[in-house]
């Protein structure tokens, strides 16, 4: 089937609590009264029987309702002082009430409120695994591009020099920065430091960082929504490929970029140059652009993997190790039991919904 | 990130990327990024009549987010008349009121199709584009390829005359909601098919070339593009569509993502539209008697082919290992003078020869066999047009 058109889902109703529903405020209950402080104006002409502060704490949308409330900026969450403004929330000067300061739905922690965004660019923190592509090479530095508000900086001295030397930057690195990398490059990299403004600057001194090659590349925007890389214990692994394929690294960048790529061993001249000699021999080929030979096989499981991925994302579903590797076992599975065999790596559209359907049931 | 954003077609991809992507398209069957088969389209969500100020209207949303609306308003409009229109009937010779009897019997049954003749100024196309100026050059070069396919036929323009002092002015508004993450020619144009057939225009009420006067019931109004023909042996004429093809070596695929038409050899935008011409009307006569969208084999006919530079030839090639200096320096340390003249020479070969797993932008023409096979692969009867115009007429025109 070469097209598949669908019929747009029907726009999901939004829950409110019950004793919103009254006759007279029904017809308002898309206006912004059905938050906080605001509701009070809605029955205002009653006269105040009921303990205010109780009203919003009814209101208030707690954690397994979060879902059914969004909010917009400048929209009034609550005019009770006895909360607190958290993240994605302010308070104007010379008042009380909290507004929301992005789009998304309120979560509460005991007397904190804060906004959670629909959508939200990468917030780096030191530290962050990322993966970013050059967008702009300067004389002593490169300018990142990690998913954030602003570019990050990846200066000169942050790299390591191919062979591990250890040596002050000279005039010579400066003029050959793009040997290392140039525009469209990709690497993967931490977060070393951070500046005020929110600006990241990052480091690649480590082996396991560096320019990647033999993969794809796949940005997974927006945190918000439940969907989206989130920070955990192991940003990176290395997976057995099914039917046939070799080995395959993963790495989730905490910013939402992936990249999937055929692993490489290190070859038998490099280990045999000993311990000692280890960070010298790997670092040579860091800055290759050239790929390897990557069989058919590795291909296929590589595309199917970052088709999960993206049945992930589509789905809402969080993107981490767990997900990904029992989503990825769960694809080869549905591909076996499929007409066209494991030949077929497609999981958008529907088969991405029967797989996050099939994890979440699992879960 | 306002710094990388360039072209709507343009992509920052690295020389490693574009070289991976580049081989697995080559492959047979060629393993697309996303897993697609190469004639598969993404899959889409369309609905139709979401303006209601329109008179025809259809919103097309893709599963990465995408998502074009276009609107269809209509205006009657006095038709200017030229010297000389009036006397085409004089011209013919032999019996002239005979003549005339016959082109107004002809007119009566909407069939005068030289009567009926429209006027390229009858249809106006607007594209717009989020974070692109409308003179930006890629927006009117969209724009133009889009009106070029409903204009070629005339088939369309024909429709909209009314009498031979007014016709309908058809303003066609594309926009684009989201920013654009692929070439969005074939999005805008499946939009714009699927407008236009939802697309109604009052029902006229007046006859002959009087000032046109309309039925007032809406429920009354005539679709532009009728929904069945009215004749059974024949498909019911529909608006042209305009898809983008791209090929690989010798693969072609179908509805390309922009990291596909990033690593391009060719890229073309075919309009096809279904033909109402008489050898269409005797094949599907042939085949099959009745009327069922699924079965009819529509005979396509080719209305215009574009060449879409492709982004791929703007990319920077990669650099092979042997030529690259930030690559095994430590080796080269060791191996002192003798090893770099040894590298310089194999970075001149690196630098003229192919090398598998590195990157170069292709160059020179396409290959006449490759674009050859590209269009036939359009063009085939009861393939990927024939479907996609079946899915797009299986929309609900609500």
């Amino acid at each position: 089937m070469p097209i598949k058109i669908l019929a747009p889902k029907p726009p999901r109703p939004l829950h409110r609590p019950s004793h919103h529903d009254t006759s007279s405020s029904s017809s308002d209950s898309d206006s912004e009264s059905d938050s906080g402080g605001a509701h009070l104006d809605a029955d205002g002409d009653i006269p105040m029987t009921s303990h205010p502060s109780k009203r919003v704490h009814l209101d208030l949308p707690t954690t397994t309702s979060s879902d059914t409330s969004i909010v917009t900026p400048g929209e009034l969450i609550t005019s009770d002082p006895q909360w607190m403004r958290g993240h994605g929330t302010y308070i104007p000067p010379s008042t009380t009430s909290i507004i929301s300061s992005v789009a998304g739905t309120v979560t509460r922690t005991n007397k904190l409120l804060s906004v959670r965004p629909l959508r939200a660019r990468y917030t780096p923190e030191v530290g962050d695994l990322v993966v970013g592509r050059i967008v702009e090479v300067q004389a002593k530095r490169w300018r990142v591009d990690v998913g954030s508000t602003q570019l990050a900086a990846l200066p000169l001295s942050a790299i390591n020099l191919p062979g591990g030397i250890l040596r002050k930057r000279t005039e010579t690195d400066e003029l050959q920065i793009r040997t290392f990398f140039a525009e469209g490059d990709l690497l993967v990299a931490e977060v070393q430091q951070l500046y005020g403004d929110g600006g990241a600057v990052l480091h690649t001194r480590s082996l396991k960082y560096g320019k990647l090659r033999n993969g794809v590349f796949v940005a997974v925007s927006g945190m918000g929504g439940g969907g989206g890389v989130v920070r955990s214990r192991r940003q990176v692994w290395t997976m057995e490929g099914a039917n046939g394929a070799g080995l395959i690294d993963v790495i989730l960048g905490v910013n939402g970029y992936v990249w999937i790529s055929k692993h490489v061993e290190a070859s038998e001249v490099d280990k045999a140059a000993g311990l000692n000699n280890m960070e010298e021999s790997v670092s040579a080929t860091v800055y290759s652009s050239q790929n390897d030979r990557i069989d058919v096989a590795t291909m296929r499981e590589i595309a199917r993997l970052r088709g999960v991925v993206m049945a992930l994302v589509e789905n809402g579903l969080r993107v981490d190790e767990d997900m990904v590797v029992r989503g990825y076992q769960e694809a080869v599975e549905q591909a076996m039991l499929s007409d066209e065999g494991i030949e077929d790596v497609y999981l958008g559209g529907e088969r991405g919904v029967r797989l996050a359907a099939a994890l979440t049931g699992a879960a | 990130m306002a710094s990388t954003q360039h072209h709507p077609s343009h992509v920052l991809l690295s020389p490693a990327e574009l070289a991976y992507l580049h081989d697995a398209l080559l492959l047979v069957p060629p393993i697309r990024p996303d897993g697609r088969g190469p004639n598969d389209f993404r899959p889409l969500v369309a609905e139709t009549g979401i303006l209601p100020g329109a008179n025809g209207s259809a919103r097309i949303c893709f599963a990465d987010g995408t998502e074009a609306i276009a609107g269809v308003k209509a205006e009657v409009e006095r038709t200017v008349r030229r010297a000389g229109d009036d006397t085409v009937y004089l011209e013919e010779g032999g019996g002239e009121e005979e003549d005339v009897e016959e082109g107004e019997e002809v007119e009566e049954k909407g069939k005068g199709r030289g009567e009926k003749k429209g006027e390229a100024a009858w249809v106006e196309l607007t594209v717009e584009i989020p974070g692109v100026r409308d003179d930006d050059s890629g927006t009117v070069f969209l724009a133009a390829m889009l009106s070029e396919a409903l204009l070629a036929d005339g088939e369309l323009v024909g429709r909209l005359w009314i009498n031979r002092r007014f016709h309908w002015k058809l303003y066609i508004d594309i926009i684009l909601i989201s920013p654009p993450l692929s070439y969005p020619l074939p999005l805008l144009s499946l939009t714009t098919h699927l407008a236009l057939l939802s697309t109604r225009l009052p029902r006229l009420k007046s006859e002959g070339d009087e000032d046109p006067f309309f039925d007032d019931d809406w429920a009354a109004a005539p679709y532009l593009f009728p929904r069945s023909s009215s004749s059974k042996s024949q498909p019911a004429p529909r608006p042209p569509i305009t898809l983008l093809v791209m090929a690989v070596g010798n693969n072609i695929l179908f509805d390309p993502s922009k990291e596909e038409l990033a690593v391009a050899d060719v890229a073309l935008a075919v309009s096809v539209t279904s033909s109402t011409s008489q050898t269409g009307k005797e094949v599907t006569k042939g085949k099959n008697p009745s009327n069922s969208p699924s079965q009819s084999h529509r005979s396509l006919r080719l209305l215009s082919i574009r060449t879409i530079d492709p982004p791929s030839r703007l990319t920077p090639p990669g650099v092979a290992n042997a030529a690259n200096a930030a690559y095994g320096a430590a080796n080269l340390n060791n191996l002192g003078n003798n090893g770099q003249q040894q590298k310089a020479a194999e970075a001149r070969t690196a630098e003229t020869e192919a090398v598998e797993g590195v990157w170069r932008a292709p160059r020179g023409g396409a290959n006449r066999a490759v674009l050859a096979a590209l269009v036939g692969k359009v063009l085939e009867k009861g393939g990927i047009v024939d479907e996609v115009l079946d899915a797009l007429e299986a929309v609900d025109l609500g």
